[in-house]
């Protein structure tokens, strides 16, 4: 293995012929927590689509993962070289859940009995993600990511539309994977999910497709409460 | 031994296996015999007045000859090990003829596969099924054909009064030409879910469900998906007819083109010739969903794994009622057909 397990060198992503995304840098490193904060729309999500390679996000720049290049490889071969992505809301599928779960267990050679945390079992025998509840959608989406036994978890949104007590289970399956070692990083809106995680390494706070400040997560949060997004992406963090 | 074989082969309380007009195997379970459990040609069981008067009471006459098997299950018995019978054609014509008759308040499991292998040219199957009162049978009929053979496969089956019909069908080869049919009369308070998969392949076939709901109280639900891989052309009309009041029905018909050279025509009708029947239907037929597709493989599935998943799971949620003793053969299958449709 060389280098650090992601790097981001002054990425670009056009979706549809629009920049979304300009210039990011960013790397991640094995067992580090990295927040990615930011409005609505600022590219956060683009940006983990981007990086997975899903169809659709026109990359410039170099996407490095442990000092190989991503550019040219399909999403599968990248979840097998050990990235996933937690979709922020997955679109029902004509898959029950259970033969999903069981498919990527498979695949990736881990044990189904890593799902029992989440309390899936009401779940399992439905249509994956048809009709489940916010809270319900999320704690599955998170299983089948870690189920992927991933060496880097990207997160999108774990904490939005989930109860306090969902909130708790995502939390806790965060912190696991982050201590098994995986280089995590994790988007999210209100920041809610913070004061669950007990290691954060920095928060990088997006604002119109740019990273406008980057440091640690107490300080960045604070700034972000204090001054709103859009000072901070005119003069960064003081 | 074929894979089909080796499905009948497994775990059954009673095994018939034609070749041709070859009888190969016919075995009872011990103890079945005794409690007046019939399993035969049906050319000795015409020997019976009984069975004779029942030919041709389930389905139109056909000019068949008496080649197939007939089973009885006598009143009062519930088996819970599945019966299974299987009719391969390897050369030429192949034409079968099958009773099935289910006495009152008895269960019963059967798997009935029918395949052609080599020279099989043709094989049209007629089988007969008589649920008498308050009997429960799941019927599981599975066809993996050759694409040099043509089919006519009827089924005709009466639902007793208060009798339960899980009928399911399962096709996972389509030949060169198939014309399906199944005709189902549904009696005072009985019930009948009639599902189907279809995988077709290049070749034309016509799969067609006629249900009556012949008196007060009886029910009916017949759920259809077909996955139309290139070159096929699929027909397939489906009609409840309501005949009596209080009585419910619903069609379900689902197409799933994975070609743009493929042809799927769904045709459910619903009938009702007396006030108070409650008759529902719902069809659509789409492609596989690029999103779906994009999903998986951030799963780490590539798009020929991925699609093939969503086959089997557009598949697998068609299946409301699986019996339980054949439920890890249904999952192969089930298997085999995702893996044939995607290539």
């Amino acid at each position: 293995m060389s280098g650090v397990l992601l790097e981001i060198e002054n990425v670009s992503v056009e979706v549809e012929g629009r920049l979304v995304v300009q210039g990011v840098s960013l790397a991640v490193d094995r067992g580090e927590v990295h927040v990615l904060l930011g409005p609505n729309g600022s590219g956060k999500t683009t940006l983990l689509r981007a990086i997975m390679g899903l169809p659709g996000y026109r990359v410039e720049g170099r996407l490095l993962f442990e000092g190989r290049e991503l550019n040219g490889l399909k999403p599968h071969e990248r979840a097998r070289l050990g990235i996933a992505l937690m979709h922020q809301n997955p679109r029902p599928l004509s898959v029950k859940l259970s033969h999903l779960a069981r498919e990527i267990s498979r695949r990736f050679g881990t044990p189904l009995d890593v799902l029992r945390d989440f309390a899936l079992d009401s779940l399992m025998e439905r249509e994956a993600f048809k009709g489940f509840s916010g809270g319900e959608a999320k704690k599955a989406e998170l299983a089948l990511t870690i189920l992927q036994r991933p060496k880097l978890a990207m997160l999108d949104e774990p904490d939005s539309g989930v109860d306090l007590e969902s909130l708790k289970v995502v939390g806790r399956a965060i912190n696991r994977l982050a201590e098994g070692g995986a280089g995590v990083l994790l988007v999210t809106h209100t920041g809610a999910i913070i004061e669950y995680l007990r290691r954060v390494t920095a928060a990088h706070v997006i604002v119109r497709g740019r990273i406008v400040a980057s440091g640690d997560a107490e300080t960045v949060l604070e700034a972000v409460k204090r001054k709103g997004y859009e000072v901070l992406a005119r003069g960064g963090i003081p | 031994m074929s894979f089909l074989e080796k499905t009948v082969d497994a775990g059954s309380t009673a095994l018939y296996l034609q070749r041709n007009y070859e009888i190969v195997r016919q075995l009872l379970a011990k103890g079945l015999a005794e409690r007046g459990f019939i399993l035969e040609p049906l050319k000795k069981a015409v020997e019976r007045e009984w069975v004779r008067k029942l030919l041709w009471t389930a389905l139109p006459e056909r000019d068949v000859g008496l080649s197939g098997a007939f089973v009885y299950v006598p009143p009062g018995v519930s088996l819970r090990a599945p019966v299974s019978t299987c009719f391969v054609v390897s050369e030429g014509a192949q034409e079968v003829h099958n009773v099935l008759v289910v006495g009152e308040g008895s269960e019963l499991v059967v798997l009935s596969t029918c395949t052609s292998a080599g020279k099989g040219s043709l094989h049209a199957g007629y089988t007969e099924i008589f649920l008498e009162r308050g009997a429960k049978l799941d019927y599981v009929i599975v066809h993996a054909w050759a694409k040099n053979t043509d089919v006519v496969a009827e089924t005709g089956v009466v639902v007793g009064e208060g009798a339960s019909l899980n009928d399911v069908y399962i096709s996972l080869r389509s030949p060169r030409s198939l014309r399906e049919s199944t005709r189902i009369t549904v009696r005072r308070g009985g019930s009948a879910l009639a599902s189907s998969l279809y995988l077709a392949g290049s070749g034309s076939s016509t799969l067609e469900t006629i249900v009556t709901l012949e008196e007060e109280g009886a029910s009916a639900e017949v759920d259809s998906k077909i996955v139309a891989a290139s070159g096929s052309f699929v027909s397939n009309p489906i009609t409840i007819e309501a005949k009596a009041p209080n009585t419910r029905g619903h069609v379900e018909c689902r197409g799933l083109q994975l070609s743009p050279d493929s042809v799927i025509v769904t045709a459910p009708a619903l009938r009702s010739a007396r006030g108070g029947a409650q008759l529902t239907h719902e069809a659509a037929i789409g492609k596989i969903s690029d999103e779906e597709l994009a999903y998986l493989m951030t799963k780490g599935f590539s798009e020929e794994e991925a699609a093939s998943m969503l086959v089997r799971g557009f598949l697998e949620l068609g299946l409301k009622s699986v019996p339980e003793p054949l439920k890890p053969q249904i999952s192969s299958i089930l298997d085999l057909m995702a893996k044939f449709a995607t290539g």
